[in-house]
């Protein structure tokens, strides 16, 4: 099996207060800021592997997988990340985040797939900053792809995926065909969630998270094929379609008050607060 | 080398996210409760390719031994960028384990640095496929036994411990003391002197491999110690231990103590230099954002200029420590190696200014740092030793004097 990887970097959530916003609000300055691959991606990123290995011999590589994002040069150590996780080869499209909207990368991914005839495209079901959760639709859309959103297991089939997704109230089940296009929750990473038509019967992932690459992997990581492409290579002419047009920071906290006594507190919650 | 490589970076953050879910959420168990530390080692040896890495430099060393042996060994000496990567690869982890928990980095490094690097260098093929390839993994833990309650920097001037020749082999007797992982050891080198009824000046000093459960051998429980309490501490006793010559280092009488000594101790004080890093690096980051969130007399107290002095000099200290580490990485790479008046004058500097740091952290933190609440608390506490051991600050003094004065 093939299959291609969108990964997008986000600032690290444990670093978020230091994002600013400048006077004018246009933007948002990411200077000083430390970047992680989006959470969900990196468990897409697992699940292609667990999709392409029996578990039991993970260095033996029985599909291939490509990882892809969008971004500036420094995005490549992001994806050399990838590669060291197990990638078996990467591809940066070269861009600025304030160049895309989820509509390009969409059309961009769409290209790239058509280049790379992947059986299957996967990615997070949404970044953790724009929590936008677009690029996965829209890229089935434009490829006119089957599609599963949400995804909490995958069971590979002949010719195709079994895919759960947890719902309101239970376990919804969608059988999709390949080529297809799925984006994954959290609960993909649990030990049994992922099943090739290679994993061995009963065999269970010893950890529920993104593996760890091993220090080797990491130092050969440089030698995997990382391609780099334009995008207007890709889009063409296509610009943006949809504009930031203003960021505000939340408002900032106001210092609490010492309440003497609960009688104190009731009021103040009665008169002040009007909470009660 | 001026600052870490991509690849270090990335190495790096993987170990922090193993220390973020493995080690931090046990950090009472480790600190407080007397758990060994050796599963959580083994983990990471498994999850990032460490114990494979192992074998393999095994394979290399007994293949390199053997050419040695034949008279074919390739020259020394010749730069190999690849040996500065396994330095940094070896150095990361220990500046990352330090931060949180550098009891775990002193269990790990007498194992399979210290126990099986004697092995190694001193003990015949037989003996290392023995002993040393599993200590090299983790899959057996190991003690390296040369400290008695009468002697300690002095070790072989007032050492009791004794060897006798019977018939088959030796009777070994003896105490040591402060043992690293001596209360769960699985293998021990012991180190003693030949009683040929002569004086015990003219003695001559032998390696023995031990293991758990011989007869008449004795491993107490860990010590209460004032820090590194991941790291368990005891005391051996041997009432006539029966060896046979197997267990000899090296199969004969005739091995100097001395082989292998000097690169021991060279990469024990190297290795405590990572150490230093860690635990300043660690310090430093926490008194930062202590000195930005704490609020008295209505402002943070980063704003008051002695708590500045103290956090600029804690950054000086990093950059000076984290400058030798880049400079044993370079070394490294280049072929080259530290005398040991040099590795002796770093683990002295490293190692002051490390306590230093951590009691300045302590001081920082206020009555919050002195309770065990707060991690500088047990850094300062774990960071005493490493003026103590491998060679206490006085010794590495009088190594650095010794080499200036000829």
């Amino acid at each position: 099996m093939k299959i291609l990887v969108a990964l997008k970097r986000v600032a690290d959530p444990a670093n978020h207060n230091k994002v600013k916003i400048p006077a004018a609000g246009d933007k948002i300055d990411t200077a000083g800021l430390e970047w992680q691959i989006n959470p969900f991606d990196l468990y897409a990123l697992e699940t292609a592997l667990r999709l392409t290995e029996d578990g039991k011999a993970p260095k033996t590589r029985l599909g291939e997988v490509v990882a892809v994002t969008l971004g500036p040069a420094e995005t490549e150590t992001n994806l050399r990340s990838a590669l060291a996780t197990g990638a078996d080869r990467a591809i940066r499209v070269d861009t600025t985040d304030d160049a895309l909207d989820g509509r390009l990368v969409a059309a961009a991914l769409q290209k790239l797939v058509e280049e790379e005839k992947p059986d299957l495209v996967l990615m997070g079901k949404q970044v953790v900053d724009g929590e936008n959760n677009y690029v996965g639709q829209a890229l089935a859309e434009l490829l006119d792809w089957p599609m599963a959103t949400f995804a909490a297991t995958i069971k590979e089939e002949a010719g195709g995926l079994l895919v759960g997704r947890e719902v309101d109230g239970g376990v919804s089940t969608l059988r999709v065909k390949f080529p297809a296009v799925v984006t994954v929750d959290l609960r993909i990473v649990a030990p049994d969630s992922v099943r090739s038509s290679k994993t061995a019967e009963g065999f269970k992932y010893p950890y529920e998270e993104v593996r760890f690459a091993p220090l080797p992997a990491i130092m050969q990581a440089k030698k995997k094929p990382l391609a780099v492409k334009k995008l207007a290579d890709l889009v063409g002419g296509a610009t943006l379609s949809s504009k930031y047009v203003k960021f505000e920071a939340p408002p900032a906290r106001k210092a609490g008050v010492k309440v003497k006594d609960v009688q104190e507190l009731v009021q103040k919650l009665a008169t002040e607060a009007k909470a009660i | 080398m001026i600052e870490w490589g991509e690849q270090h970076l990335a190495i790096r953050d993987a170990f922090r996210r193993f220390v973020d879910a493995e080690i931090k959420p046990r950090r009472e168990e480790l600190e407080h409760g007397d758990t060994p530390p050796y599963e959580v080692l083994r983990k990471m040896f498994v999850t990032f390719g460490l114990r494979d890495m192992s074998l393999m430099r095994y394979e290399a060393d007994l293949a390199k031994a053997d050419k040695a042996a034949d008279g074919s060994d390739e020259k020394v000496g010749k730069a190999n960028p690849m040996a500065g990567e396994m330095a940094a690869m070896q150095m990361i982890p220990i500046i990352e384990l330090s931060r949180h928990s550098p009891g775990m980095v002193t269990a790990l490094g007498v194992s399979a640095g210290l126990t099986a690097g004697t092995i190694m260098s001193r003990g015949t093929r037989a003996q290392k496929e023995r002993w040393a390839k599993d200590l090299l993994t983790l899959d057996t833990i190991g003690a390296w036994a040369i400290t008695e309650p009468g002697s300690g920097s002095d070790a072989f001037g007032q050492m009791k411990a004794s060897a006798r020749r019977v018939e088959g082999g030796y009777v070994l007797n003896g105490n040591k003391t402060f043992i690293t992982n001596g209360p769960w050891a699985d293998t021990i080198v012991f180190i003693c002197k030949l009683d040929e009824g002569n004086d015990p000046k003219d003695r001559k000093v032998l390696s023995f491999v031990l293991e758990k459960g011989m007869k008449g051998l004795d491993q107490t429980k860990p010590f209460r110690k004032m820090g590194m309490h991941s790291s368990p501490t005891g005391e051996l006793f041997l009432s006539d231990v029966f060896v046979e010559k197997d267990r000899l280092l090296g199969e004969t009488e005739e091995v100097s103590y001395r082989t292998g000594a000097k690169d021991t101790f060279k990469s024990e004080r190297t290795g405590v230099v990572a150490m230093a890093l860690g635990i300043v690096q660690q310090c430093l980051d926490l008194s930062v954002e202590y000195a930005k969130t704490r609020v008295q007399f209505g402002r943070p107290i980063g704003d008051f200029q002695l708590i500045q002095l103290k956090l600029a000099k804690m950054e000086v200290a990093r950059m000076n420590i984290q400058n030798l580490v880049f400079r044993i990485i370079e070394l490294a790479g280049a072929g080259k190696a530290m005398t040991l008046a040099e590795a002796s004058a770093c683990k002295l500097y490293c190692a002051q200014t490390a306590t230093e740091v951590a009691l300045e952290a302590v001081q920082l933190f206020g009555g919050n740092g002195y309770t065990a609440e707060y991690p500088v608390e047990q850094l300062a506490r774990d960071a005493k030793v490493l003026q103590i051991y491998g060679g206490t600050d006085e010794i590495q003094i009088s190594q650095i004097a010794r080499s200036l004065l000829g």
